[in-house]
């Protein structure tokens, strides 16, 4: 089997390390280059200026460029093979995004800029917001909160403020699934709200009974992703939404999820009064290694005036920045993460109509596909139809041959392949989560269903090799015990931070 | 768009799945929630036809001016070295590097982001990155009230607004006193008196109209109550500037825009976040550890995992998950472009710049409220409103700065001015401001 999204080929075969530039710098050395002071030199006598130099390192400009070349070189990336990463939507990211956001009408704007000065970045959030709140159903939306946590803790203020506005001071709980993310206890808990945990059923969908014994008075609002963290979708979502409104509470949508259902159904026509997206995820802004996302944050029209501001308005003539008469306040220095939001109006530009239409259609078809094949292979956790993503298990093969979810992810990365998330969602054993996107081809989700086939047999018999892999990357496993007994996170102490507690 | 099935694709996966459409993907969905006619938006536009739409976006926006604006972003030269290596895509499509035998390009420019950032504020360990410097400011509240148990919080009245708005935000005013200490001749009050119920000391360095103080004496001030004090810091004066760790504060925070990133209408930028590693446990986000592999090779991964929302749900030092790393790695990047010389090179030519402006500013006889006392910001008194100078220099092709109140503008000048800028700046001004 031959296939594009499998990274075998990669030269990242293990060498030796390489060093931190500090060990590369030699004195003397420099990459910088700036204009001769055109101005007349004085001599300034201030309290706070210092003689020494500060100590940072240095190198040629070429030895500067090669060292973090080679650094980009023992890396994988979406632009190099599949990361059927559940969860996280590793989908492929348009070039043409990246040119959008380097044009330097938007890349050199400075952000107290005044909003004369700013039409077209109100413009490009403007249309974003309508995009944005026709594919999730919502009325308006705010594009202060730089990721998805930002945003939970957005929506989480949102919900906290109205209903003291509305005096239900006694609303004190957050009901949120045993599946959620961690994001989601962490945030309610950071917006001074109580977490109850609802169970999950042996269908993987949430225990409508147990939520109605859950739910009460002081209900103040659910947090739930749809389809959930399990891939399914919750079949009985009006049904909850109108247990959690017959209290008073409120609905929140986690768009971790979102892209399953682009186009097939919308999260406001499901009862859900907040929602976030994840520009990161669903609309192919690259993930930069772990950041810069953007959590846009959108609202029923009666939740307007509580969003974080300013958010744009359109007039007439022009576009304005309008701080809500309620809000909570802001979430970011100024403007959340404009070129991130900027990378998704350009996707939704070239996808348009037809493309958001099919979008979920296309992300949840390779995942059934993937799910049909890999199930022969490792069965699945759930038996109902998964959406964009589905879980396995290798809790048997851990009975019977030791194999854990840890050491199939770690063989995967040898056969050029990144491991699916594992170990999540936490209520199942050796789970195995994975998203392939609509962006693999058929063949690359053949492949990966033939390669953990083969490492799976291969590990059955072939038992003592279980902890080796990966064996053809820079390094191997870590050694996670070195970490835990001294804090080594900065190149000037390797014994020095010992962590005793 | 970017889906890649043919065909023949489709009516093998079709065949595979016993199905004949797509709808009958969504049987189990409840009727009444799927969209009859799909989504109300315009249809596609060829990358040929974007092109065009987005340049002409792009054009509304005035970038052309000559940019004294700063209040914590700043128009500093970004070579193109740093922006094309931080733009490679293994850096910039990769995940969160969960999986540390394919991430050790991600995971040790980190570490050598989070080193650089100790080096460069003399600190002991900084974590890989939060959104901005509004938020690192608020997180690093959130530690000390951790830390400390206590509820007062004494913070400088002298950030950019926009900061204190976060942190009004961020920060529960119903839990926690939130005390806004205005500066007195442009200094923090020297002889402020912090008491046993303060959790943190907060003060920008310098402050947000460009005066710098010499902290060490509050430091201690704060210390012998046991205070946290956080530092918010320039990071492009610290080349020149005595440093957060040597006055001794407990955390530093940064907006990190002006170190790596363009200046991007304020965002994705970076904030930074140090501390001393008595605070390891309370650290909010990210952090990349040395280790060693099975083959005893170095090996970085990421470390004290147990403070984080994903392990530690509700009990996390914050809920933080994707953060800005590809911005830190951009921090990093220029960071080593810049080298000792560099780094003094941008504070020293703001600063000679800076007392060039604001010399020739005098001799208008335009007052200029902290000559002394600031570095390369400052702030004049103007005798129209600033929003109205700021749109009369604007026809002159400049940015004049940020309005600082009714009278008074806050000017930032970078080591990228020139000699010929700031004339012409002056020119204009005097022109608009006395017309």
């Amino acid at each position: 089997m031959i296939s594009g999204g499998n990274a075998s080929s990669l030269p990242l075969v293990g060498g030796l390390p390489e060093p931190t530039i500090k060990e590369l710098s030699k004195p003397g050395r420099r990459a910088f280059n700036y204009p001769k002071l055109d101005v007349d030199e004085e001599t300034i006598d201030h309290e706070c200026l210092k003689i020494e130099k500060a100590p940072l390192p240095e190198v040629s400009e070429h030895d500067l460029v090669m060292h973090f070349s080679r650094l980009a070189h023992r890396n994988f990336a979406v632009d190099l093979g599949f990361y059927p990463l559940g969860s996280c939507t590793m989908k492929y990211n348009p070039r043409f995004a990246d040119w959008v956001a380097s044009l330097d009408g938007f890349s050199n704007l400075h952000p107290a800029a005044p909003q004369k000065q700013t039409q077209g970045a109100l413009e490009v959030l403007n249309v974003l917001e309508d995009y944005l709140t026709k594919i999730t159903g919502m009325d308006y939306a705010s594009f202060q909160p730089p990721a998805g946590a930002s945003g939970e803790l957005t929506g989480l203020l949102i919900i906290k403020k109205y209903l003291i506005e509305n005096n239900f001071d006694n609303k004190k709980n957050i009901i949120v699934p045993d599946s959620a993310h961690g994001t989601n206890p962490a945030s309610a808990k950071m917006a001074g709200f109580e977490v109850i945990e609802v169970a999950t059923n042996e269908e993987g969908l949430i225990d409508v009974q147990e939520l109605k014994k859950l739910v009460n008075k002081d209900t103040a609002g659910l947090m739930l992703t749809n389809p959930n963290t399990g891939g399914l979708f919750e079949e009985d979502i009006i049904e909850i939404a109108d247990i959690i409104h017959s209290v008073d509470g409120l609905l929140y949508y986690d768009g971790a999820n979102l892209n399953a259902i682009v186009g097939i159904c919308r999260p406001g026509d499901m009862g859900f009064d907040i929602v976030h997206s994840n520009l990161h995820k669903t609309f192919a802004t690259p993930h930069g290694g772990g950041g810069p996302g953007s959590g846009p944050v959108a609202v029923k029209e009666f939740l307007k005036e509580y969003l974080p501001g300013p958010i744009v308005k359109k007039s007439k003539e022009d576009y304005e920045w309008y701080f809500p008469e309620k809000s909570i306040g802001r979430m970011h220095g100024y403007h959340g993460n404009f070129l991130v939001a900027l990378r998704a109006l350009a996707y939704m530009k070239l996808l348009g109509k037809e493309g958001l239409d099919t979008l979920g259609s296309f992300a949840v078809l390779n995942a059934r596909y993937l799910s049909s094949v890999i199930s022969k292979v490792l069965p699945l956790a759930y038996t109902k139809p998964c959406m964009h993503e589905f879980v396995s298990t290798s809790k048997k093969l851990k009975k019977s041959h030791k194999i854990k979810a840890y050491d199939i992810g770690k063989a995967l990365l040898d056969r050029g392949f990144h491991s699916p998330t594992i170990y999540f969602p936490l209520i199942i054993d050796e789970a195995l989560m994975f998203e392939p996107t609509e962006t693999q081809t058929l063949e690359t989700l053949d492949e990966l269903a033939q390669t953990l086939n083969e490492i799976i047999e291969d590990l059955k018999i072939n038992n003592d090799k279980l902890t080796q892999y990966p064996k053809n990357l820079p390094v191997g496993r870590p050694n996670e015990l070195i970490p835990a007994k001294h804090l080594t996170v900065n190149w000037g102490d390797f014994e020095l931070l010992e962590i005793t507690e | 768009m970017y889906v890649p099935h043919s065909d023949i694709d489709i009516k093998r996966i079709f065949k595979e799945l016993k199905i004949s459409s797509l709808d009958e993907l969504f049987t189990h969905i409840p009727k009444q929630l799927l969209l009859e006619k799909g989504i109300d938006v315009p249809d596609s536009i060829s990358e040929l036809e974007a092109i065009e739409y987005f340049e002409k976006i792009s054009n509304k926006n005035k970038t052309d001016l000559i940019c004294f604006a700063g209040g914590g972003h700043y128009d500093v030269f970004l070579p193109h070295t740093v922006k094309t290596l931080t733009m490679r895509p293994e850096f910039m499509t990769s995940y969160t590097p969960y999986q540390p035998e394919i991430s050790q390009g991600v995971l040790q420019a980190l570490f050598e982001f989070q080193s650089l950032v100790c080096d460069l504020t003399e600190m002991e360990l900084a974590n890989a990155s939060l959104y901005d410097g509004a938020t690192s400011i608020a997180e690093a509240i959130s530690v000390a009230i951790n830390k400390t148990k206590r509820d007062g919080v004494v913070i400088s009245n002298s950030f950019n607004p926009n900061s204190k708005e976060v942190v009004d935000t961020l920060i529960d005013s119903d839990k926690f006193n939130l005390k806004y200490i205005t500066l007195k001749d442009d200094r923090f009050p020297d002889d402020y008196l912090f008491t046993e119920d303060d959790a943190a000391f907060v003060v920008s360095y310098p402050h947000y109209n460009g005066s710098a103080q010499d902290l060490t004496d509050l430091v201690t001030r704060a210390k012998d109550k046991g205070v946290v004090s956080i530092c918010y810091v320039d990071p492009t004066l610290l080349g020149i500037l005595k440093t957060p760790g040597n006055m001794g504060f407990d955390i530093v925070v940064a907006e990190g825009q002006s170190i790596g990133t363009p200046l991007s209408y304020g965002g994705p930028t970076v904030g930074w976040f140090a501390t001393k590693k008595e605070f390891a446990r309370l650290v909010p986000g990210r952090i990349i550890g040395e280790t060693r592999d099975s083959n005893n090779l170095k090996t970085y991964v990421m470390t004290l995992r147990a403070r984080e929302q994903d392990i530690r749900r509700e009990k996390a030092s914050s809920n933080i998950c994707t953060n800005q790393t590809l911005n830190a790695i951009g921090s990093a990047i220029h960071l080593c472009w810049l080298g000792p010389e560099g780094i003094y090179s941008m504070g020293y030519h703001a600063m000679q710049k800076a007392n060039y402006m604001k010399k020739l500013f005098i001799d208008k006889k335009v007052n200029v409220i902290n000559k002394d006392s600031s570095i390369r910001e400052f702030v004049i008194e103007t005798t129209k409103d600033p929003e109205i100078i700021i749109d009369l220099m604007a026809e002159k092709g400049i940015l004049a700065g940020i309005k600082y109140d009714d009278n008074h503008l806050l000017i930032a000048v970078t080591e990228k001015r020139t000699k010929k800028e700031i004339d012409k700046y002056i020119d204009n001004y005097i022109e608009v401001n006395n017309d």
